[in-house]
């Protein structure tokens, strides 16, 4: 196959039999550099498609550089007829070269060989490229750490590739290494790999099985038409089994809305922590099903109490996250400061003992403001500007500890009253990012534009965003490509009004900000459930203990209101609790739209009059008659499924049943014979016992009633006799001079009184092939267990075999190649070892 | 055991001057009819019924040798002394109504003792031929490997071409002609083991076995006062057995059971572990066994498993296992047996049942290839 040699045996043989391969020679030099080309082809193509997990195009130009030196390296040195693992060899050192080229040129010797200072870098790249996968969402920005990581993969995937392709013989398991590079920008990207990227991709994989199969030493040489109807039938097969299971396998599968990878989620190895970016992770933790990281905590609290572990208040850049601002942080050892003057007429003041579990964070969660922390292991720090409080040497992981917080007691009132502008905090809070979208810029002005009071125009937010225009999910983002933060994730979702905690808590604090009230986003939990125990906290009493678990996870606006402090707020529909201060004044009777679920509700002023107590019996038909029409659907389309799937489960013994049926339509003997002989092997294959294909008909068929039935004079007697007719029937029919067998078994007797002997055919002559057949099947269930027998009926072998067959097609070629590459790799090693001789 | 000899010697020396050419033309000229199922069936139970009788729980033996006769074959017999090896091949004999010599090989054994010589009649003054022990139906060759090779030889031409030639004249054999030889292959010390030649003129050869245990007991007590073979009769006659063959010979033999006949000889040729496989020769006393064994269980045609049950008698003795075979245990029994079990049986129709088997195999073999 290459040009060497023959060096290794295979070579040898397959260069001996080119008889006419004299014209080819020449074409054979090219063929290194045409494996190159379709290689680099099918791996540029596939980082097409990559185009969205990293932002922008810059990326693609050392991609580019990479692939192709590498490619065409492993080109030259097979055109130098070098040894299979040398060139492998040779395209590492290429990549090695081109990578210290293009990233390390400083450090390195000559520009190619790395140099000392050169694994540093190294380690410092790889370390930004694990920080971006890790605290960012696609598309990330081609920061240089990330794009080494991709030149390399697609470098190593080149040599991968080539070395599948040329030396192991097996071009079509290429397919694997570059279905591995799609799978990535499948999974990350909402709207998948995209048609180009796949386009070329194929065509390179393609390019690929062209060039091995052209230059292969074989070619022209088998028998081409032979060849060609075998492989064009086998190909129409296989396409068509894939584009079948293609079109099947995704309206049977529910979808990855939930179970244990739902869509949207990303694959966490690094258990619950909750990352660098707890805006990033909140989503992911909303969608786990089985909620991680479950937190208990007691409290005195009387209203609901939410958790907060950071906040975010920069809202420039395109990833938003927290601040961490160490230099200013204070080592928590005394009281905390919140830094403000509360001027509220009355403080409540709670305690709170929360236990951490297995949650492992760097951020502590506590209510807001916290005052004293009691019992924390290890050192923490806290922000004045935000109060969260951070571990520097540990995480809230197996913490057990008691908050004191404060809160003013707020009203309506007197958020009304505070009108002054912002003091005591730092413009963080208050600069509106240059980059907002108009979309957000006009939404704020239309919805809370009019409003006087910065308490309206927050009431008026919240209204807004609480309105029947907007549903909580946390599908939509996700699939709508929105999903993460940032300023252009908050003008797509208040265009699809749509989504989930994070985004609406952003839309308020940036509206706010716009409407000038200094304002962030806080991160934590929601209120928990009460678990129904108490625990004693130490100077409190028992308190009635709560949980909390990923699920729970919620993002929250922040607003300041001078005198009174950061206020936080409930924009988010159906989760967490609406303060009573954010409830709407103008309805005070609506004090029960506490509870929270109030995108169920309609709006307070909305409500239309009960009046069903009017007429009862009228509206109630007209209910039902209503409600059918969309309820009717899903009732279709669930029993549709349970239909279908019912028809699916019993496809196997549908078929089974077509089957017999066919085989067992009255025709003439000659016919009829072999038929019934392929049910009753059929027969016997469902019931555990399939006919070798070494057996004769009559070994077979006395393996058939010494195993699969009773005594041949007792009960089963007439099924020994119908297996018995059958064989001989069949026997006839195969073996038997012509005109004996068109006669059938009626002849039988006359001609072969000893065959009758044994077991007496007795009065079988008139009998059908189906009452033979229907006599051994009797038997045959009566004598199998109860699986045996439920398998033999609704997962016969016989059918179950035949769609094997097809089904195992793809697996079979799988183990060949499998087989292979062994062969292949040992075959290598010897000669690899004969050349070092 | 001596009065059988004389009585057979009798025989053969009261027809031969004046019958020889009588006889053989009476079987040879014009084919016998076939017999109907019933009157073969029935004549094959009353041979067999004699021969158990005799020999206590040797029926497949027994049956065996029947299928040899009626596919006119020759039989060898090899076992250890004492399991009834000769006792088998007289039964037979007696049991037939025909002319049965016997001769017993020793190392001094001169072919014309075989064959036959010519004399010198004083009182005509010609040369006349002297018949040999050859010139029976049943040919008893006891011990065959203790005589030698150029003796053994001599029964070449008889066994192949039914006939004797000496002195240039070629005296044709009677019709049914079968040699029945025994051998014993343990003690090899000052025998002449048989060339290959010779044993691939054998159709079938048979080990007998030791009986079990209640056919032994059987044996003590029939066996005390006299020779069962005393009590023998003959339960058919010659003509009969000759119409026996002929009905045989009709048998049908379709053209996958030669196919499948054909590829257990072409497998045990390409067979790693064999030095020589089967010869054409063989395969064509193959299809003949396989057609006794068919109308022996009263079917008027072939059936690969008739092939299969007389495949190893006739092939074992054929083989010649590789040394490195024979080096690792292996015997003609396991390797036969390997091979047909392997070998895919050949169905007429390319119908539903063949399918499976044929589908299967190229896809096998597309896998060994790669």
């Amino acid at each position: 196959m290459t040009l060497a040699p023959p060096r290794t045996p295979g070579q040898g043989q397959q260069q001996d039999n080119g008889a006419g391969a004299a014209p080819r020679r020449a074409l054979v030099g090219l063929f290194p550099w045409a494996m190159a080309a379709a290689v680099a082809l099918a791996v540029c193509g596939a980082a097409l498609s990559l185009n969205g997990v990293l932002r922008g195009w810059n990326w693609y130009l050392p991609v580019l550089t990479t692939v192709l030196v590498v490619s065409f390296t492993l080109a030259a040195l097979r055109g130098l007829r070098a040894q299979p693992l040398l060139v492998t060899f040779g395209g590492f050192l290429a990549l090695g070269g081109i990578l210290t080229l293009t990233f390390f040129r400083s450090s390195s010797i000559l520009g190619v060989i790395p140099g000392g200072d050169t694994f540093g870098e190294l380690d410092r790249l790889i370390g930004r490229a694990s920080e971006t996968v890790l605290s960012e969402t696609a598309p990330v920005a081609p920061n240089a750490g990330i794009v080494m990581v991709v030149c390399a993969v697609l470098g190593l995937t080149v040599i991968l590739v080539d070395a599948l392709a040329v030396p192991l013989g097996m071009p079509a398991a290429t397919g694997a290494a570059l279905l591995a590079l799609l799978v990535v920008p499948a999974m990350i990207k909402p709207q998948s790999v995209g048609f180009w990227g796949f386009v070329a991709t194929v065509a390179g994989y393609l390019l690929i099985l062209g060039c091995s199969q052209w230059f292969a030493p074989g070619f022209g040489t088998q028998t081409d038409a032979a060849g060609s109807t075998g492989h064009l039938r086998r190909a129409a097969l296989t396409g068509s089994v894939a584009l079948v299971a293609a079109l099947l396998v995704p309206a049977v599968i529910p979808g990855f809305d939930q179970g244990t990878f739902p869509q949207g989620s990303r694959l966490n190895p690094w258990g619950t922590s909750t990352g660098l970016n707890p805006m990033i992770t909140l989503g992911n933790s909303l969608r786990t099903p089985d909620g991680t990281g479950r937190i208990t905590y007691a409290t005195n609290a009387t209203s609901p109490l939410y958790l907060r572990t950071v906040t975010v208040e920069n809202f420039d850049g395109d990833s938003w996250g927290p601040d961490d601002r160490n230099e200013s942080r204070i080592r928590l050892a005394g009281p905390i400061d919140p830094g403000y003057q509360v001027l509220a007429d009355a403080q409540q003041r709670q305690v709170t003992a929360i236990d951490t579990g297995s949650l492992s964070s760097n951020y502590l969660p506590a209510p807001y403001a916290p005052e004293t922390v009691r019992g924390l292991n290890g050192q923490w720090t806290w922000d004045p500007a935000t109060l969260s409080i951070k571990g520097t040497d540990t995480t809230s992981r197996r913490q057990d500890y008691i908050v004191t917080s404060s809160a003013p007691a707020l009203t309506p009132a007197l958020l009304a009253r505070s009108t002054g502008p912002a003091q005591d905090i730092s413009d963080t809070f208050t600069r509106v990012p240059g980059n907002v979208p108009a979309s957000v810029r006009s939404t704020a002005e239309t919805v809370a534009g009019a409003a006087g009071t910065q308490y309206q125009k927050a009431m008026a937010i919240q209204k807004y965003l609480r309105s029947a225009d907007f549903t909580y999910s946390l599908q939509s983002p996700v699939q709508g490509g929105y999903d993460g933060n940032g300023l252009s994730v908050l003008a797509d979702f208040l265009e699809q009004k749509s989504g989930y905690c994070v985004h609406y808590a952003s839309a308020m604090a940036v509206m706010a900000r716009l409407q000038g009230i200094p304002s962030r986003i806080a991160v934590g939990y929601a209120p928990g459930r009460l678990t129904g125990e108490t625990v004693p906290v130490a100077g409190q009493g028992p308190l009635s203990e709560y949980e909390v678990d990923g699920r729970d996870a919620h993002a929250w606006p922040e607003l300041y209101f001078q005198g009174l402090g950061w206020v936080p707020f409930e924009p988010t529909p159906s989760r967490g609790v609406v303060p009573t201060y954010a409830t709407e004044a103008s309805a005070p009777g609506t004090a029960d739209s506490l509870d929270n679920n109030d995108d169920l509700l309609p709006e307070p002023g909305q409500v239309p009059s009960p009046a069903p107590s009017v007429s009862a019996a009228p509206v109630p038909q007209d209910n039902g008659t209503a409600d059918a029409g969309p309820r009717l659907l899903p009732w279709l389309l669930g029993a549709g499924g349970v239909l279908a799937g019912g028809l699916l489960l019993a496809s196997p013994f549908l078929l089974r049943t077509g089957i017999r049926a066919r085989r067992l339509r009255p025709r003439n003997a000659t016919a009829a014979a072999p038929l019934a002989w392929a049910e009753l092997a059929d027969l016997g294959t469902d019931y555990g016992l399939p006919p070798g294909p070494s057996e004769t008909p009559r070994a077979y068929s006395a393996r058939l009633r010494r195993s699969l039935l009773g005594e041949p004079d007792g009960m089963d007697r007439a099924a020994h006799l119908a297996a018995a007719a059958l064989t001989t029937g069949y026997e006839r029919n195969q073996y038997g001079p012509p005109e004996a067998a068109g006669l059938g078994p009626a002849n039988q007797e006359a001609t072969n009184p000893e065959a009758a002997n044994p077991e007496p055919a007795g009065p079988a002559d008139p009998a059908s092939p189906r009452d033979h057949i229907d006599a051994l099947q009797a038997a045959l269930r009566a004598n199998a267990g109860g699986p045996r027998r439920f398998i033999a009926t609704w997962v016969p072998p016989s059918v179950m075999r035949r769609l094997g067959f097809l089904t195992g097609a793809p697996f079979r070629a799988v183990g060949r190649g499998v087989r292979g590459t062994a062969q292949a790799a040992a075959r290598s090693w010897r000669g690899a070892r004969g050349g070092l001789r | 055991m001596e009065s059988h000899r004389r009585t057979a010697d009798g025989t053969a020396a009261n027809r031969n001057p004046a019958g020889l050419a009588g006889s053989v033309s009476a079987l040879n000229g014009h084919r016998p009819a076939a017999l109907d199922d019933a009157a073969f069936h029935a004549a094959a139970q009353r041979i067999l019924t004699t021969v158990n009788t005799v020999i206590d729980g040797k029926s497949d033996a027994a049956r065996l040798a029947l299928t040899v006769l009626l596919a006119q074959g020759h039989l060898l017999v090899e076992d250890v002394p004492g399991v009834g090896k000769t006792l088998l091949a007289k039964t037979l004999a007696r049991s037939i109504d025909c002319s049965v010599n016997r001769i017993q090989f020793t190392p001094d054994l001169l072919p014309s003792d075989v064959t036959g010589v010519s004399i010198y009649n004083q009182t005509s003054r010609l040369f006349e031929f002297r018949p040999g022990a050859v010139f029976a139906n049943i040919v008893i060759g006891d011990e065959i490997n203790r005589a030698s090779a150029k003796t053994q030889s001599a029964l070449l031409e008889c066994m192949e071409e039914h006939q004797v030639t000496v002195d240039g004249h070629s005296y044709k054999l009677d019709e049914p002609f079968m040699v029945v030889a025994t051998q014993n292959p343990i003690e090899m010390e000052g025998t002449y083991p048989l060339p290959e030649a010779q044993r691939d003129r054998f159709m079938a050869r048979i080990s007998m076995g030791y009986p079990d245990m209640d056919a032994e007991i059987q044996m003590l007590e029939t066996h005390q006062s006299a020779s069962p073979l005393a009590k023998v009769t003959p339960v058919v006659t010659t003509a009969e057995v000759a119409a026996m063959i002929t009905t045989v010979q009709d048998v049908y033999v379709s053209q996958a059971v030669k196919e499948y006949t054909v590829s257990v000889g072409r497998a045990t040729r390409e067979s790693p572990l064999l030095r020589l496989g089967a010869s054409p020769r063989s395969m064509l006393q193959l299809l003949r066994a396989a057609k006794a064994t068919a109308a022996l269980d009263g079917r008027g045609f072939v059936l690969p498993d008739d092939v299969l049950q007389v495949a190893e008698a006739v092939l074992a003795h054929r083989i010649l296992l590789d040394r490195k075979a024979a080096g690792a245990g292996e015997t003609a029994h396991t390797v036969l047996q390997g091979i047909l079990q392997r070998l895919p049986v050949t169905h007429a129709s390319a119908g539903q049942p063949g399918t499976r088997p044929a589908r299967s195999a190229p896809a096998s073999g597309l896998g060994r290839n790669r």
